[in-house]
């Protein structure tokens, strides 16, 4: 076993202890033992930073790879299937290297700051405990290395949410969110798990690389609309996870839960999840798949930023743009931008957490105030928060220099090379709102930076009696605003300084020349593409196919004898001539992958623009008034509502699903109280008539002849025991009477 | 009177149902123990009567010598049938047979 390996279940399983220790001891440790929580997040997140810089920065090899696996369940030749045996492993690359450090990253600091967040929380100590379960199953998630196991880790990352959405339970809407959020997941899951098995019945296996070898030697025997759909199904389990549309509704609800808790799982790390698992299944993801994904990214991201917009909650705010973010994700692996889709999740996570801290930090000065309507002229009181804050804001509206810039523009890039490459039409609908979407984020982030942080306090033009539905905080009145303690500051000031270019690439504008772009490749897809390339991209999608048919032995094990070759079909077409991407064996992924990069400098440019119109928008509303947002939204009130409302999808599955299953099981009921009790009632009444009847003649029948014969035997004795006197001469007598009768019959018959 | 000095086999069978007849109703009627038993004696010689009247007619001696047997057991069952009495006074404490009616139970 490798020593990564080794370390890497530590680190997997310290979480664990963590959990179990604190859930059964935390009223017995002093301070409901979040030292103890801290100081095993703290181990891990030094193992995982050692894991990371011996993966990511002494080996920086894109192909890295070491996996070790085990038989974990054994069920022997079964009839009518064949060996059935179910692994667990481990596997470490580039990709699963970085995602332990950042999770375990994060996961420390939210411990850190919930020290001070969670302050005189009536269950202080389960709420760590709760976080080290979910820190557990996202390292699992991290490091599966068979979708097996990958979906107990999920299912599991579901219930800490669950339980962490629900941590204030006493509240009605913590309740209902916890479920919302449950149930939702659930519909994903089981469109992900009906995909797993899909693969399984195909391969009988669940390893990845084993289900990818597979389907590269063709042994997919069912037609490959089977694999589309597979992919498909694989991908609902992200879009329950990480909130895509149509199943996005459950995310804003979940910000019920502690501010921590939205920051770690809401928006940095399980969320990411789905993300996370579509980058890991992108092999076996065909065409029309990707094409699917795409468009429900570019739809999720663009939905989300029109809702954030009209948003009163802080918190909600972020969550609608968590949402978008995770659309432009999604967009990016659907566009076959992958390593851009999976850089966002990185950048995203660090910024957004930082969002969400700093909003945690300004709820918890602002005595448990979460209405951007009553805040206002923060920055001078929080000077820390506020420029943290600033930080990540620009990161995420993606301005040049911070990290969200790199990795958004990469994504758009990969969006316009795929339009192009799909042949325009409506495939440039998905750059369109991914541009579009841009600019919405930067003015939603501009509104929300000024409404928070400057003007005046506008504190006390809160009504009066929206205080009594507050928090039980509010008898603390208006106390005076300060900023938070180092607990809570620190975690701030290390996510913001993780926004930042130069973390990830020397060059503020271009990512792919970044470490993080060179280490998580884009893997070669398994599904051969029929047909989707582009008329005028034939010529190069044939050199491209030539100079991989000479490697395809190789591919796998010795990229570079490819790369050689492939090298010169690319840069035959590549204008920057710097491109040292992978080279792929589909000519369709090449061709995509060619024009995503031939695309990197519009993007740029368009992006840029749209985030200046953004945040310039945003100034001249809320900065400098020109624009009154009041009558404005009263000018465009039923966009203003659809917006405010968030496009009624609650309504709409209020409407639908949930009446809709109400209905139907208001039918199964009447089916049930009526066709199957009317059934067993009819059943028990005819058991009851038979029963009757077999009564009747067992009584009269049966009872009769008993009675009869007791009757009888009772009178014929009665008859007879006159005869018994007990006196010898009586029966002397009958003696002689016998004879005589018999002498009497014996002479008449013998003399008639 | 021819009749009367000339005894036929007739007489003596007549004797001997007469004699069976009162040993009949004594058995029968009678309730003392004892007396039941003389009717039976009597039933036994009439029987004896009977043995010696066809013996008498017949010119043989086997009826002579059957009664012969006849009284020896006649003697035999009398002594038996005596004992049983004592023993039937001395669990009932009577000799009234028609009183010792235990039988029926």
């Amino acid at each position: 076993m490798h020593s990564l390996i080794q370390l890497s279940i530590i680190v997997l399983l310290l979480p664990l202890l963590s959990f179990v220790l604190l859930i059964f001891f935390n009223r017995r440790l002093p301070r409901g033992g979040d030292f103890l929580g801290i100081g095993f997040l703290g181990a891990t997140f030094a193992i995982s930073v050692y894991i990371f810089w011996e993966v990511v920065v002494t080996a920086y090899d894109p192909s890295f790879r070491i996996a070790w696996d085990f038989t974990w369940i054994d069920f022997g030749d079964v009839p009518g299937f064949g060996p059935l045996e179910i692994r667990m492993g481990i596997m470490i690359d580039n990709l699963t290297a970085i995602m332990l450090a950042m999770v375990s990253l994060i996961s420390f600091l939210v411990h850190l700051y919930s020290t001070g967040y969670m302050q005189g929380e009536r269950y202080y100590g389960r709420f760590f405990a709760y976080l080290g379960i979910f820190t557990f199953s996202m390292l699992g998630i991290v490091l599966s290395d068979n979708l097996f196991s990958i979906y107990i880790f999920w299912e599991l990352v579901g219930l800490s949410s669950y339980l962490l959405i629900g941590f204030y339970f006493h509240k009605d809407s913590a309740a209902d969110a916890q479920k919302k959020a449950f149930l939702t997941n659930r519909v994903g899951d089981i469109g992900m798990w009906l995909g797993i098995l899909i693969l399984y019945s195909q391969f009988h296996t669940f390893g990845y690389e084993e289900i990818y070898q597979h389907i590269r030697d063709g042994e997919f025997h069912m037609s490959q609309a089977w694999l589309t759909a597979a992919g498909i199904l694989l991908f609902m389990g992200c879009v329950g996870k990480s909130a895509q549309f149509p199943l996005h509704v459950w995310l804003p609800d979940a910000m019920e839960g502690p501010t921590p808790v939205s920051a770690l799982i809401h928006a940095a790390t399980m969320v990411a999840a789905g993300v996370y698992f579509v980058g890991r299944i992108f092999p076996v993801l065909t065409p029309d798949a990707l094409a699917v994904i795409a468009f429900v990214g570019a739809v999720t991201a663009f939905m989300a930023a029109t809702i954030a917009i009209t948003q009163h909650d802080i918190k909600r705010v972020l969550a609608y743009s968590t949402v978008s973010q995770l659309g432009y994700m999604v967009l990016g692996l659907g566009v076959g931008a992958y390593s851009a889709g999976l850089f966002h999740l990185l950048t995203h996570a660090f910024f957004k957490a930082c969002l969400f801290l700093g909003s945690g930090a300004i709820i918890h000065a602002m005595h448990h105030e979460q209405d951007m309507r009553w805040m206002g002229g923060l920055w001078k009181k929080m000077p820390w928060t506020f420029v943290t804050f600033i930080v990540a804001t620009l990161a995420l509206a993606g301005l040049p220099l911070t990290s969200g810039f790199m990795s958004k523009d990469a994504i758009l890039a990969g969006a316009l090379g795929y339009a192009e490459v799909e042949g325009g039409g409506i495939y440039y609908l998905i750059p369109a709102l991914g541009f579009f979407s841009a600019m919405l984020t930067a003015f939603y982030m501009g509104r929300q930076i000024w409404l928070v942080f400057f003007g005046k306090s506008r504190t006390h033009l809160k009504p009066v009696d929206e205080h009594h539905g507050d928090h039980a905080h509010d008898d603390h009145g208006h106390h005076e605003v300060h900023e938070v303690a180092w607990n809570m500051r620190l975690p701030l000031v290390v996510l913001a300084g993780l926004s930042v270019f130069a973390v990830y690439s020397p060059d503020p504008l271009d990512g792919a020349k970044g470490w993080f772009m060179h280490l998580v490749q884009t893997p070669q897809t398994a599904v051969v593409s029929s047909g989707g390339v582009h008329e005028g991209e034939h010529l190069e999608a044939a050199m491209y196919a030539e100079a991989a048919g000479h490697g395809e032995a190789a591919v796998h094990d010795d990229t570079h004898a490819v790369d050689a070759q492939g090298h010169q079909a690319v840069e035959a077409h590549d204008d920057h001539g710097e491109h040292h991407g992978p080279v792929f064996d589909d000519p369709r992924q090449a061709a995509i992958a060619h024009a995503a990069h031939a695309n990197h400098d519009t993007a740029i440019r368009y992006s840029t623009i749209m985030v200046a119109s953004g945040i310039g928008l945003a100034l001249i509303v809320y900065a400098f008034g020109w624009i009154n947002p009041e009558k404005t939204a009263r000018r465009i009130r039923p966009l203003y509502l659809y917006s405010f409302n968030k496009w009624y999808w609650d309504e709409i599955y209020d409407a639908t699903v949930i009446r809709g299953s109400l209905l139907i099981s208001r039918i199964l009921a009447w089916f049930d109280s009526n066709i199957v009790d009317g059934l067993v009632n009819g059943a028990g009444a005819l058991t009851r008539r038979v029963g009757f009847f077999a009564g009747g003649v067992d009584r009269y029948v049966v009872d009769g002849l008993v009675n009869f014969t007791a009757f009888f035997v009772q009178t014929t004795g009665s008859l007879l025991k006159k005869i018994q006197t007990g006196r010898v001469q009586t029966y002397l007598v009958m003696v002689l009477l016998a004879v005589t009768a018999y002498i009497v019959y014996y002479v008449f018959q013998i003399m008639p | 009177m021819d009749v009367l000095t000339t005894i036929g086999l007739n007489h003596y069978l007549t004797i001997s149902v007469l004699l069976f007849g009162f040993g009949l109703f004594a058995i029968i009627t009678r309730k003392n123990a004892i007396v039941v038993l003389m009717g039976v004696e009597l039933i036994l010689n009439a029987a004896n009567i009977n043995l010696l009247a066809f013996s008498k007619f017949n010119g043989a001696m086997e009826g002579v010598m059957f009664s012969l047997f006849v009284i020896v057991l006649a003697a035999a069952e009398a002594a038996v049938a005596l004992a049983i009495v004592i023993n039937i006074y001395k669990t009932f404490n009577t000799v009234d047979v028609s009183r010792i009616d235990s039988l029926k139970e």
